[in-house]
């Protein structure tokens, strides 16, 4: 089934006359990893900004089950949210620096589902388990826990509203070598045991293989070549991925 | 060239003294590049820092040891002799091009201000930018540092560290802050300049591709201990710490399709609250109940090959099975 789909979207900075996003179309199908690959500046974060509204494209149809996100009204796009999440790079700067992980958690439960406090803190405690982090992170600042615990926290509010469509964008390109490999096992695990669908975002070549389906090369706002991950990297046909794959 | 023995390094913190370096034994060969890889809060820039004497004064708690270069002990000179020294016969390049270049200076006149000395600048800064591939972009003199990209600004940082002909170069995460395609270009840049300048070099890094990429020999450090060290090729094909083999089994790979990672559990444990034993002893997949109690010795089983780990006959031996 198609999830998500992508069509004709374009997103122009005017001030700087920077077409970042440049007639993308793509499909994503329910339960698959879909890979975006390109170099810094190439578009990547801003097309995952944009499918999401976070950011408003100019111009094209992004359609989750058929329904065009970008002519949402945004009450129903509220709605909508809590099927379509994001995990961040920096999870950090992701995260407010003065609320605990508990009550950045419980946050996610006010906005979309009316709880009590107890029944709040139960779920919020279960995703932390989720996510492998225990209860004693409940009471934690950001400030006070490692990169790959941050990331996991980051993981766990996109989980908290237990959505359909989670875009990745560069969650491990930050991390320790031991520290991202448990995160793409967590990243993966959850896709299995929720049959989720992600929209998995790297400049790596071997990150992207490690964990995507498929995979869409992009080069300065455009898509240059898309294909299963055994076929394009095994047998790139653009200069472009040749290079990429080679260096 | 340069040997590190012994080397202790405390820190000063709220909760008390930090010991981050216990004793810490290191040898770079001349014409050597030799890769320092280890998590991020491992001890492994307090080892490029100590040999620069770059540590800030105020945070240091105690620190001894000593660090022969060419047999004269850095640690104790004083500042006078660490400065003939430092940024000439030893050259630092960081992390972050962009906070070591100052913004409101053009690129030409910081690299000129690394060649004070120089009778003909203007032929050896050409020279320079030659060498890193930027004489296109910085030839005009007017460029800033904001003006340029990571990988550009990485090659001005490299081009000023190169500038007094150092013996030494110490290279800390480099490549860390760029994408793939830079990251390329400055290690094949790096290699280059190694081959051309018999330049030896300290390249300190989380990123184990990059370093099996670039150096001779390797050694892994873990919780401000080595943990191993081997040449690049038999520490790649016969890791002989748990350490590395959980390292090498995260590593992604284009030949890793959609499989879980052997990966390695929990975290590196806090300088302020150390496991008694072997310091990797929580999250070893080859532990035994001796390894709580007692620190295996860094124990040198073949000539240029020397792991931290008691069952080191048996991790080599295929003794044990590697698998998950």
């Amino acid at each position: 089934m198609e999830l998500i789909k992508v069509h004709n979207l374009k997103k122009i900075f005017h001030r700087q006359r920077i077409v970042a996003v440049d007639n993308v179309s793509f499909s994503i199908f329910k339960g698959e990893i879909f890979g975006i690959m390109g170099e810094s500046g190439c578009g990547k974060s801003t097309l995952a900004k944009s499918i999401l509204r976070l950011i408003d494209p100019e111009d094209g149809m992004v359609l989750y089950k058929g329904e065009n996100l970008l002519e949402a009204s945004s009450p129903r796009m509220r709605a909508l949210r809590k099927f379509l999440q994001i995990i961040f790079q920096d999870s950090y700067a992701s995260l407010d620096p003065r609320a605990t992980i508990g009550a950045t958690l419980e946050e996610v439960f006010i906005i979309h589902d009316r709880l009590t406090k107890a029944q709040r803190r139960k779920k919020t405690e279960e995703i932390l388990e989720l996510v492998g982090l225990d209860r004693t992170f409940f009471k934690r600042l950001p400030f006070e826990i490692s990169g790959g615990e941050r990331q996991r926290v980051g993981i766990a509010r996109a989980l908290a509203t237990d959505p359909e469509f989670i875009i990745c964008d560069e969650p491990v390109s930050n991390l320790d070598i031991s520290i991202q490999a448990q995160i793409l096992n967590l990243l993966m695990d959850l896709q299995k045991r929720k049959n989720l669908t992600y929209l998995f975002i790297s400049h790596d070549p071997d990150v992207i293989s490690s964990i995507c389906d498929r995979v869409a090369v992009m080069r300065r706002g455009k898509i240059i070549e898309m294909g299963l991950c055994e076929d394009l990297f095994n047998n790139p046909k653009d200069d472009y991925t040749k290079a990429l794959l080679n260096t | 060239m340069l040997k590190i023995e012994d080397l202790k390094v405390s820190y000063k913190s709220m909760e008390g003294d930090i010991e981050v370096l216990q004793g810490l034994d290191l040898e770079i060969q001349k014409g050597e590049c030799l890769g320092l890889a280890g998590e991020s809060g491992c001890g492994k820039t307090t080892v490029g820092l100590s040999i620069t004497r770059l540590i800030p004064a105020h945070i240091i708690a105690s620190i001894s040891g000593r660090i022969l270069f060419h047999g004269m002990d850095i640690l104790s000179m004083d500042i006078e002799e660490v400065r003939r020294v430092r940024g000439k016969k030893i050259s630092y390049v960081f992390q972050d091009p962009f906070t070591s270049l100052n913004p409101v200076l053009t690129i030409y006149r910081q690299i000129e201000e690394c060649l004070k000395d120089h009778t003909d600048r203007e032929a050896r800064i050409a020279e320079l930018l030659e060498g890193v591939g930027l004489s296109k972009i910085v030839g005009n003199k007017k460029v800033y540092p904001h003006e340029l990209s990571g990988g550009m600004q990485q090659r001005v940082m490299i081009a000023m560290a190169i500038a007094s002909n150092p013996e030494l170069l110490i290279l800390d995460e480099p490549t860390t802050a760029l994408d793939v395609t830079s990251q390329n270009q400055i290690l094949n840049l790096i290699l280059e300049l190694k081959n051309k300048m018999g330049l030896t070099i300290l390249f300190i890094t989380h990123n184990l591709k990059t370093i099996f990429r670039v150096s001779e020999r390797i050694a892994i450090m873990y919780a401000g201990r080595i943990v191993e060290i081997a040449e690049t090729d038999e520490l790649k094909s016969k890791p002989a710490h748990p350490y590395t083999i959980g390292l090498i089994d995260s590593l992604p790979s284009l030949a890793h399709r959609k499989k879980r990672f052997n990966a390695i559990e929990g975290k590196a444990p806090s300088f302020l609250d150390m496991p008694v034993g072997c310091k990797f002893y929580p999250r070893c997949r080859f532990k035994l109940d001796r390894c709580r109690d007692v620190e295996p010795r860094l124990n040198w089983f073949s000539d240029n090959h020397a792991s931290r780990c008691f069952r080191v006959e048996e991790l080599i031996g295929h003794g044990i099975d590697k698998g998950p």
